[in-house]
């Protein structure tokens, strides 16, 4: 087994994404002392670092936006990066406490073209959903959060190699208590190997069990069993916004990274959605709900925040928004997502399906329209709007009668203007609209052709169509 | 060699100079009227350019106009879209007049400059065979966005303006004024980028 980890050092912070607020960092308490665990780039650049007193942070920018440490959406956050991580391998599990993320890539290495590709695709990935972590490759997890902590580029292979290649590092990497850390610090010790040098029965007397099986386990001794991580069958993914947000533009950003959560959930899972829920929560106002349908399955992240952002241009947003919801309900067979560059035919079928979700986004399921036939003898009954799928066509083409392009709901006629040949009747018997009609065409003084006809019951004119 | 040879031969090795009759060099579908060819550059319906159609009044066959170059492009596999048609395009009548219904796209747009751009993108992702799009627009930059749509997807675009715009000024490479004439369809082509001003009259309707 080979365990890739990824460390978010600076998740807190990132994860609320305040990226106009200016100088920003996430403070946690301890006893009544309060300190910055994860500082925004503006707030690096101002000399504030991870561990620094809140009060001193303060005296550093007095204008510091400090937030209080979240939890709940951290974890909320790590479980959707490892939803996202499924892509790479079945096998994923997490750490909310140290901000940790485990990708089994043993199994995968083949498929992704070897080590040295799959990593840069990780890392890759990890950057377009905007957060910074620092990977570690070992056969053990807890060697791979080692090196991920010092985020070495160095790898560890084998088994045997992890001794040497961790001896090195100073005691505070190891994931123990501080009391136990603080203790063997005390002792002299200041590096792992002398660690490890220790006898384990010795180590396990004077600082009790844990730390001999933290170690066994860091080497591979001992065997360290994981919660995997588990998705839901049913997609939803919140994110609170650091500020409210009144732009159009500021909230694609936040959406995009869901979006690609979202892509790799879909890619992990070999499935696609065709109805994508959005919600937007505001202070004071009820949620504003929006709904992405798709022709065909999509799950190109592009493409959905492409359709989200027609449709968020298109909606009067009632105040700033302070929350984002994603929520997909049911999945469906990618079907031909997969790329196909020999069918042209396909592609542009693709480009179409596109194309028209796009329209649809703008202007309304409604406003696309196909047309189709209906066996019905009254004119204004013998066509439909059909559906995408039903592509069908009237085989006998030739045999329908003569009429007009344009086809108008009908309309009363004082003046009649001049008909032309002979009439012709269409009758519906009582089990349909008992309508008896006699059609005509007409050529108006101006020189415009209508379609008209007189209801034999009523003996009314109607306009019903022009020749256009 | 002849003077004229020479000339031409200049002509020819010079491409930035623009001559007004080099009708033939541009891409265009057949109409399907010989007497309507005649008058175009290219001898047909040029491609990827705003045609203009401004029809004086509605049912005097200004759509039955384009059957014959809508049939050829469906025969093609190629799609129609329909972008704000004043009416239902009645699908007996389209089916009828030999359009393969699946291939019509009808795009029901309550406003013009959504519709205007919805014809936009249709024709910038090139896929479409003709865009009909009806619009009262008659701001220039609007006129000139769909033509550089048209050239970049490379598709016949028509647009049926109404008649109230037929003396303004427009970007269009052919424009056509349309008439009922004792029951034939005239034509006035008051522009056309490298052809020149012309009428015809067709015959579109059956002599009832």
């Amino acid at each position: 087994m080979l365990w890739a980890c990824l460390h978010l050092p600076r998740l807190p912070i990132e994860l609320r994404e305040p990226r106009d607020v200016g100088v920003a960092a996430v403070t946690d308490q301890h006893g009544s002392r309060r300190y910055l665990i994860a500082c925004n780039d503006t707030a690096q650049k101002a000399g504030l670092h991870h561990g620094m007193d809140a009060t001193t942070a303060l005296a550093y920018v007095p204008s510091v936006l400090l937030l209080k440490r979240a939890p709940v959406q951290e974890k909320r956050a790590l479980n959707a990066l490892a939803s996202w991580a499924l892509q790479f391998s079945s096998r994923v599990s997490m750490d909310a406490q140290r901000w940790l993320l485990w990708i089994e890539i043993g199994a995968s290495l083949k498929y992704f073209d070897g080590l040295d590709a799959l990593k840069q695709k990780i890392i890759n990935g990890v950057e377009s959903l905007s957060y910074s972590a620092s990977l570690g490759i070992a056969p053990t997890p807890e060697a791979a959060a080692l090196l991920a902590y010092g985020n070495s580029a160095s790898c560890i292979e084998h088994r045997d190699a992890i001794q040497p290649a961790i001896s090195a590092l100073p005691i505070h990497c190891l994931s123990i208590a501080t009391q136990v850390r603080e203790h063997l610090h005390s002792v002299g010790l200041r590096n792992i190997g002398e660690v490890l040098d220790i006898p384990r029965d010795q180590l396990a007397r004077r600082f009790g069990p844990e730390v001999t099986t933290y170690l066994q386990r860091l080497l591979g001794e001992a065997p360290d069993p994981r919660r995997p991580h588990v998705v839901a069958t049913t997609y939803q993914r919140r994110f609170e916004l650091a500020a409210a947000i009144y732009s159009v533009e500021a909230l694609l950003f936040p959406l995009r990274r869901m979006l690609l959560e979202l892509q790799g959930y879909l890619r992990s899972r070999d499935t696609a959605l065709q109805l994508l829920h959005l919600r937007l929560n505001h202070e004071h106002t009820p949620a504003t709900l929006l709904q992405i349908r798709t022709t065909a399955p999509q799950r190109d992240a592009q493409r959905l925040l492409m359709l989200l952002r027609e449709k968020l241009e298109r909606t009067a947003l009632p105040e700033a928004t302070t929350e984002l919801v994603i929520k997909v309900d049911e999945f469906v067979s990618p079907g031909d997502t997969q790329m196909d560059f020999f069918a042209e035919a396909k592609s542009r079928d693709r480009s179409w399906t596109e194309l028209l979700d796009k329209l649809r986004a703008r202007l309304g399921e409604q406003a696309i329209k196909r047309l189709g036939l209906h066996d019905d003898h009254l004119p204004e009954k013998a066509w439909c709007v059909a559906t995408d799928e039903a592509r069908q066509q009237h085989a006998d083409t030739a045999s329908l009668p003569e009429r007009p392009l344009w086809l108008i709901e009908p309309k009363l006629l004082h003046d009649l203007p001049q008909l032309l040949g002979k009439p012709e009747r269409i009758e519906c018997g009582w089990w349909n609209e008992d309508a008896r009609r006699d059609y005509y065409i007409a050529e108006t003084a101006e020189g415009a052709r209508w379609w008209l006809y007189r209801d034999l019951d009523s003996a009314q004119w109607y306009l019903q169509g022009l020749w256009g | 060699m002849h003077r004229t040879q020479v000339i031409a031969q200049l002509l020819q090795s010079t491409p930035d100079i623009w001559s007004g009759h080099a009708v033939a060099t541009a891409r265009s579908h057949d109409t399907g009227h010989a007497e309507l060819n005649a008058l175009l550059p290219g001898h047909g319906w040029p491609v990827g350019a705003l045609i203009e159609l401004i029809p004086l009044m509605e049912g005097i066959g200004e759509l039955s106009l384009l059957l014959p170059v809508l049939r050829r492009l469906c025969s093609a596999a190629h799609d129609v879209v329909f972008v704000r048609p004043p009416h239902i395009p009645y699908p007996p009548a389209l089916a009828r007049a030999g359009l393969p219904l699946n291939r019509m796209i009808w795009i029901d747009a309550k406003h013009d400059d959504d519709a205007r751009w919805c014809a936009e993108q249709t024709l910038r992702e090139g896929i479409a065979g003709a865009v009909l799009l009806w619009s009262d627009a008659r701001r220039d930059i609007a006129l000139r966005r769909l033509q550089l749509a048209a050239r970049e997807g490379e598709s016949l675009l028509f647009m049926y303006r109404p008649p109230g715009l037929l003396h303004a000024a427009s970007p269009a490479t052919v424009r056509v004024a349309l008439r009922p004439q004792a029951g034939r369809l005239h034509l006035d082509v008051l522009k056309a980028r490298g052809g020149r001003q012309a009428s015809a009259s067709l015959q579109l309707f059956r002599a009832a």
